[in-house]
């Protein structure tokens, strides 16, 4: 579990222009400052180094009601069977 | 169409100069480009002449994150429009912007990016990358000009092979003459030096193996060159409001079709377009002319634009100066008018004609006055820069003195 969440942390902290530090779990999606490329790239990131499908659909809200950076990983540890 | 369109602003980035004083400079020198590289992909490679651009890779980081997820000739294109504008001093925040027009053009496109999500693809199993579509279409860098300097104006590519540059150029004055936008950044961008895109570029026989060497007897066909050109085009009235510099007014354009053949050039279509672009701007003493021209260094092409040039200006045809600058930075393919029409209009505003270099042996079907091998001062009020595309399209821009 606890890979899951120091990858995401990392493929996050990449695209998070927003942030003068890197995120945690508590950190606002809102306050990551990411744009339209870098969700696309965040997603594809995810599934190439967990090795997992994301289910996306980019005319869909694809947040959903995640909030945190936290939801976040909750919801790609989910799709990863390991939750 | 009474608005006069001016030129304010230069930015060009190509294998002889990493900006428009370099690359001035140079083309002055004779300075040549062209060396023989190997370019690869996996395990296959070829090695032939290019004019490549060494060292951009160390600007790309500089000119922001959006451009580092960009291809190749979107960044070209970006470098370019950023040295245009603080060149024209003009401001896009003050209202402007949303009457400014960004109109620039390819040949191919993103071939960098193309290339390498297939080879990754077939090859590896590799998904491409989702990003791919947007790095390769061909009006990402007129998009990302619209994005970087908030333009709402008209923004497209135009894609006439080496025409491209010519037409943008062209078009975008057009559109400030017709008042669908007040200015425009006008231009085009080429970036395919890949295994791929050159072992296809040779596949059609006319590339040089060695130098290129337009109009002269023992050419050998044109070399591949990279980069980007971007112009600054203002209504001439708001220009001289605002105080701006100003290179030249684009008086004439012209465009047609041969309506012939996909290879072979036709006279009659080059030398129509020189007539509709000579035919905006008045009457012009021929001893004062400069003709930058599209001289790729192939067979086919000299003697027929040296035709062209004599059917445009008759016994006039042998006033005039006429050279061609790919000698030095090679064919830009799709940016190729872009970078040539800042050669003549350095050329127009300093009274110097850059050089034909590697000219060394006369060709009669080439008798026209070539400048070879050293740059010439001159009194030119008029330059004519020549674009013919393959399919036969044929675009011609003609700037004075203001």
């Amino acid at each position: 579990m606890a890979d899951i969440d120091a990858a995401m942390l990392d493929i996050i902290k990449g695209h998070a222009v927003g942030l003068t530090s890197g995120p945690t779990r508590d950190t606002l999606i809102t306050d990551l400052g990411i744009d339209s490329f870098s969700i696309v790239e965040i997603v594809y990131e995810v599934e190439e180094k967990l090795g997992i499908e994301v289910p996306f659909n980019a005319n869909e809200n694809p947040l959903g009601d995640m909030k945190t950076v936290g939801d976040l990983i909750d919801a790609v540890k989910k799709l990863a069977g390991k939750e | 169409m009474s608005r006069r369109v001016v030129v304010t602003g230069l930015g060009g980035v190509c294998a002889t100069g990493a900006n428009v004083a370099e690359f001035w400079a140079n083309a002055k020198k004779g300075y040549c480009g062209i060396s023989r590289r190997t370019l690869t992909a996996e395990e296959y490679s070829l090695t032939l002449p290019i004019a490549p651009i060494d060292g951009f890779e160390t600007r790309i980081e500089g000119l922001g994150r959006d451009m580092t997820r960009a291809d190749r000739f979107t960044q070209l294109a970006i470098a370019a429009a950023d040295e245009a504008i603080a060149d024209a001093g003009v401001d896009f925040a003050s209202g402007l912007g949303a009457r400014t027009a960004a109109i620039i053009g390819t040949g191919i496109g993103g071939q960098t990016t193309i290339e390498q999500g297939y080879v990754g693809m077939m090859r590896h199993g590799r998904r491409p990358h989702p990003l791919s579509i947007l790095k390769f279409i061909p009006n990402a860098p007129s998009s990302w000009m619209s994005i970087r300097y908030g333009l709402n104006g008209p923004a497209f590519a135009i894609s006439s092979a080496c025409a491209s540059g010519a037409h943008s150029i062209g078009v975008a004055a057009d559109l400030i003459r017709a008042g669908a936008a007040d200015a425009a950044l006008a231009g085009a961008s080429e970036a395919i030096m890949t295994y791929g895109a050159l072992e296809t570029w040779k596949a059609m026989h006319i590339l040089s193996d060695e130098l290129c060497r337009p109009f002269s007897k023992n050419r050998k066909g044109l070399v591949i060159g990279e980069g980007a050109g971007v112009l600054v085009l203002e209504d001439h009235a708001a220009a001289k409001r605002r105080g701006a510099k100003i290179y030249a007014e684009l008086g004439g354009f012209g465009m047609n079709a041969d309506g012939k053949d996909m290879i072979n050039p036709a006279v009659e279509g080059a030398a129509g377009a020189m007539k509709l672009a000579l035919s905006g701007v008045g009457s012009v003493d021929p001893a004062a002319v400069y003709i930058n021209a599209h001289g790729t260094g192939t067979l086919l092409n000299d003697p027929t634009e040296t035709k062209a040039i004599r059917a445009t200006f008759g016994a006039d045809a042998d006033k005039v100066v006429v050279s061609s600058t790919k000698s030095m930075h090679g064919h830009l393919l799709g940016a190729a008018g872009a970078i040539e029409a800042i050669a003549a209009l350095k050329a127009l505003h300093e009274g110097v004609v850059p050089p034909t270099i590697n000219y060394d042996e006369p060709d009669p079907a080439c008798d026209l006055d070539y400048c070879p091998n050293e740059a010439r001062a001159r009194r030119i009020d008029l330059v004519i820069s020549n674009s013919f595309a393959f399919g036969g399209l044929n675009a011609v821009l003609a700037f004075r003195r203001v």
